[in-house]
């Protein structure tokens, strides 16, 4: 085996061998020159010489040599004791490499999330993303294009600031509709990315707000899947909602805009077809629809630009107070946890697995430890001979911890292989949404320094620490010891026990975590939000983005909701532009007459556009006033349906039907108050809603249907029935509600998935090492149990012997683990739901569990030790 | 069992080398002439009259040690029996080195003489 090739050392190994057998030669001949036969002559020469290879080790210790030589064979030395062992090389590689796997793989979906926010973009750690007012996840977006305007330029401590606003839209113009995500974004965009266009160019500030001809970059996928890749494709005309825009570019591969998590396909201008006009010359209502990032200025921190901005802001508060009434302050936050798109709760979740899988390596090295340590003991004998040989201290420690180092790199060898694969699970937890999500773990440089870093740390934990124990034995006393005393003096008794504390004390958090994750998972899912989910039916029609009129599209309304009622199966169907519990929602800062707001108090409501029988279909009950009718429509005064929440706030103690409340610069009256339901996530603090007409503001078109029977049965009549209105009709999302809801508790399932493999990975190393050490105290005591019996103790005295010091060693370690399991859930209260950080029941029925596992895990030898013959176990040493 | 009390009885009857002072015989042995490790473990036992015992455990890794110090050469030759071995010789830097461990030996030797055969009426004087 050449690990690692040098002529010198071949060269030298194999004089120091002939030279020794010159030795042995000259002694054998001066024995039979003396008369001896020759056969015995050579056994004593040879008894006399010693143990010829461990000469040999020692010797090519005094070779020194290069750094590496020595390095090489200790590697050498290390690699042999190993094979010597394969039982414990095996186990010990395959436990490091689950553990380090585990590191690795929460590792990678933070790399490929958090660290890689913006993929393709340039120094993504000087870029913030910009909220306004109350700090929330998804968020809408908080700016209006003057806004974002004045603050662009009136900065100064930004390099640049760029704005976009995402939504589907058709491609029309080809063989098949297709249905894409298009982003408005400001002509700096790519500029302050710092991304450089595939082909063609990107946009130029005069394009911002009117180009001369609507044009539009392509993705890198979209160009590759829809146009072929066709080269010569910047200059054609190709057609977006029915309107024909100029290709000017392609953006490189990889690049999907500047949401994390969310995929943009094509890109166009702010207003590209100059209809939106209304939208870039006003500051409020429905003129707020940016999202806003910005690239700090060289040396320049956040508080420092978060000042700036706020001045800004401040004066234009003061400029256009009507426009900016409630919360205006301005919040910076780094791209790895901005609270648009997926990082806010990637943010909240993956450092905790990552924290998780930190403890199942610590755990993995205890475990580890515990064996090497076992086999150091039994290696006592062999260790000794070679110190007094003249093998120094620091030598026979490097030999020992290169053993673990070199476990810990094949361990490291097999993650990196495994998580090329488990890295790209992530995407497992996220099912189909109503937004285009990427999101998924990578595989980069970073990743695989991360894994070094891991491997070579559990490494040094696992080799270090018997090594140093076992070198601390003084030589001469090993060697003058008895047998029956090899089990390793009270010193090592003491680390033995103590690395078995720590398993139990390490593992005892993660089943807690664990446990106290699924049951709020469990809690989640028997969660009443308020509102049936189990009968519905939900599809949306791409209505809005195929580029009908305004007066076709309520049409088509109007026909669909006719269409599908009278299908047999269907309950009730109605209209709606949002889907609860989907992780989205919509936002705007609504103006009730006659309230006065506390200062910095956020005027934001929810507000969904529902059309008539819409709570009669989700069985949410009108507490007070009317459901929308079919004669809330356009020409009618605009009308309101208000959640308990908002008639709380707003109009405490009071009526709120007939009040009114400004949206849009718009007055709104409120017909119907009610109940409330959930919006976002089981857990949330109630935010006031509000339900428009949606035949008064309804944009996209959600059907929603209650059926008889299961949803999913009335899918393709849906389909059809749509279709035979329009068959050029985009539906897509077509699925029963509970499908979509499930989204809001993805994350849940991410942590009580994870959290549980983590916990049951520990649970095993747990069970394993006291099992292991209990097992080998009791075989290295073997001879004494087999005099206790001999000389008249009962069975019962033996078990109750063995069984004491396992279940000593587990109470300890549950003590220890309780302490630091009960100081660690405070770290994962945010994400409970339904029960407390402390639940005793979780509490007790994870010691329970533990407890009752390690007694197994104890019994076991204690069972073998008292079923011994006796007069075996006597002779046996 | 047996072979192993066989083994603590060698122990016991050997003398144990002075820590450091198995360099300074191995090269006070070179001085009369290259000699190969046999050599040196047989020339130390005769001229010790048998209490000398050398471990080939200790001896080479000293040779070795010595060697590269500079202190020893070796190089491949035959010995009168026609057995081809490596012969040490001590190079200048190894008998300055034999001379400073004669030398530090001498006193060791002549300071525990002081302690060990002290008489009364000096120590009191």
């Amino acid at each position: 085996m050449k690990w690692f090739p040098s002529f010198g050392f071949q060269r030298r190994n194999r004089e120091l061998k002939e030279e020794i057998d010159a030795h042995l030669q000259m002694a054998i001949a001066d024995r039979v020159a003396r008369g001896e036969t020759e056969e015995t002559a050579r056994q004593a020469a040879t008894r006399e010489f010693g143990n010829i290879a461990l000469v040999q080790d020692v010797t090519r210790q005094m070779w020194g040599g290069s750094w590496f030589e020595q390095l090489g064979r200790d590697v050498r030395y290390a690699l042999r004791q190993l094979r010597k062992n394969p039982g414990f090389a095996i186990t010990a590689t395959a436990m490091l490499a689950v553990a380090i796997c585990a590191n690795s793989t929460v590792f990678s979906w933070i790399d490929g999330t958090m660290l890689r926010p913006i993929p393709g973009a340039r120094d993504t750690g000087d870029l913030v993303s910009l909220q306004r007012g109350e700090r929330n996840f998804s968020p809408t977006p908080p700016f209006s294009y003057l806004d974002y305007r004045d603050l662009r330029e009136q900065n100064h401590t930004f390099t640049g600031i760029l704005a976009y606003h995402h939504d589907w839209i058709t491609l029309t113009g080809g063989a098949q509709p297709e249905r894409v995500y298009i982003a408005n974004v400001s002509a700096n965009y790519f500029d302050v990315l710092g991304i450089k266009p595939m082909l063609g160019r990107f946009f130029l500030p005069e394009e911002e707000t009117r180009p001369a001809i609507p044009n539009v970059v392509l993705s890198y996928s979209l160009w590759k899947t829809r146009y072929a890749a066709d080269p010569a494709i910047v200059g054609k005309s190709i057609e977006i909602a029915r309107h024909p825009v100029t290709v000017i570019g392609v953006a490189p591969e990889g690049v999907v805009g500047a949401m994390p998590g969310i995929r943009e396909d094509l890109w166009v201008t702010l207003d590209p077809l100059g209809t939106d006009a209304w939208r870039l010359t006003h500051r409020s209502g429905g003129a707020v629809w940016l999202n806003v990032i910005g690239r700090l200025r060289l040396g320049v921190s956040r508080g420092q630009a978060a000042q700036d901005l706020d001045t800004v802001m401040r004066s234009i508060v003061a400029a256009y107070p009507d426009q900016h009434l409630g919360d205006n302050r301005i919040t910076l936050d780094p791209m790895w946890r901005s609270p648009f798109g997926a990082n806010g709760y990637m943010a909240a979740t993956l450092p905790i697995l990552l924290a998780f899988a930190a403890v199942v390596l610590l755990l993995t090295c205890a475990n580890v430890a515990t064996l090497s340590l076992v086999r150091f003991v039994s290696r006592r004998r062999e260790l000794a001979i070679r110190q007094s040989l003249g093998a120094n201290r620091i030598q026979l420690m490097r030999q020992m911890v290169l053993e673990g180092v070199v476990l810990s790199i094949v361990a490291g060898a097999v993650a990196l292989a495994l998580t090329t694969w488990t890295s790209k699970t992530f995407a497992w937890f996220f099912r189909a949404s109503s937004s285009p999500t990427t999101l998924n773990g990578s595989m980069d440089h970073n990743v695989v320094i991360g894994i070094a870093v891991f491997s070579l740390l559990a490494g040094m934990l696992c080799g270090a620490l018997p090594a140093w124990r076992s070198s601390h034995a003084p030589a001469v006393e090993v060697l003058k010891a008895e047998s029956a005393s090899i089990s390793g003096g009270s010193r090592n008794r003491k680390l033995l026990s103590g690395l078995v504390v720590a398993q139990i004390a390490l593992s005892l958090p993660l089943l807690l975590c664990s446990g106290l994750l699924l049951r709020t998972l469990r809690n989640l899912a028997g969660a009443n939000p308020g509102f049936e989910q189990d009968h519905i039916l939900t599809a949306t029609v791409g209505l809005n983005i195929a580029g009908y009129s305004d007066g076709e599209v309520q049409l088509i309304r109007h026909k669909i909701l006719d269409r599908v009622s009278a299908l047999p199966g269907v309950k009730v169907a109605s209209l709606t532009d949002w889907i609860p519990m989907t992780l989205g929602h919509k936002g705007e800062d609504a103006y009730p007459e006659e309230y006065v707001p506390h200062p910095h108090e956020s005027l934001q409501v929810y507000h969904a556009e529902v059309a008539p029988r819409y709570f009669e279909s989700l069985h949410i009950p009108i507490l007070e006033g009317r459901e929308f009718t079919p004669d809330d429509d356009e020409k009618a005064p605009r009308v309101l349906i208000v959640d308990q929440t908002a008639a709380r706030r707003y109009w405490p103690g009071q009526n709120p039907l007939g009040k009114r409340l400004r949206l849009w610069g718009r007055l709104f009256t409120v017909v119907g108050v009610a109940r409330n339901s959930t919006h976002m996530f089981v857990n949330e603090s109630p935010e006031p809603m509000v339900y428009m007409s949606f035949f008064q503001e309804g944009y996209e078109t959600i059907l929603q249907v209650e059926t008889e029977g299961n949803p999913v049965y009335l899918v393709p009549e849906v389909e059809n029935a749509i279709h035979e209105i329009d068959t050029r009709l985009p539906v897509f999302d077509v699925r029963p509600m509970r499908e979509s809801t499930q989204l809001a508790s993805s994350f849940a399932v991410i942590q009580s998935a994870l959290a549980g493999m983590f916990a049951l990975i520990g649970l095993v190393l747990a069970v394993t090492g006291i099992y292991g050490v209990v097992a080998y105290r009791t075989q290295m005591r073997t001879h004494e149990i087999g005099l206790r019996v001999a000389l008249g103790a009962s069975r019962v005295d033996v078990l109750r012997l063995v069984l004491l010091q396992g279940l000593w060693l587990t109470g300890i370690g549950l003590a220890l683990g309780l302490a630091f399991g009960l100081g660690l859930t405070r770290f994962i209260a945010r994400l409970l739901y339904g029960i407390g950080a402390n639940d005793p029941v979780t509490v007790v029925s994870v010691i329970m569990l533990l407890g009752t596992m390690s007694l197994v895990a104890c019994y076991l030898p204690a069972h073998r030790a008292i079923r011994r013959n006796p007069v075996t176990a006597i002779r046996e040493l | 069992m047996s072979t192993s009390m066989n083994e603590k009885d060698q122990y016991k009857n050997r003398i144990e080398l002075l820590q450091g002072t198995l360099d300074m015989l191995i090269l006070q042995t070179l001085q009369w002439g290259p000699q190969h490790g046999y050599g040196i473990v047989q020339a130390l036992r005769l001229r010790s009259g048998d209490v000398l015992q050398v471990e080939t455990g200790s001896l080479y890794p000293a040779l070795h040690r010595l060697e590269r110090q500079r202190w020893v050469q070796s190089e491949w030759k035959q010995s009168e029996s026609k057995q081809k071995a490596r012969y040490y010789r001590i190079t200048a830097k190894g008998k300055k080195q034999l001379a400073s461990d004669l030398d530090r030996w001498q006193q060791i030797v002549e300071a525990i003489g002081l302690v060990m055969y002290v008489k009364p009426e000096e120590s009191a004087s």
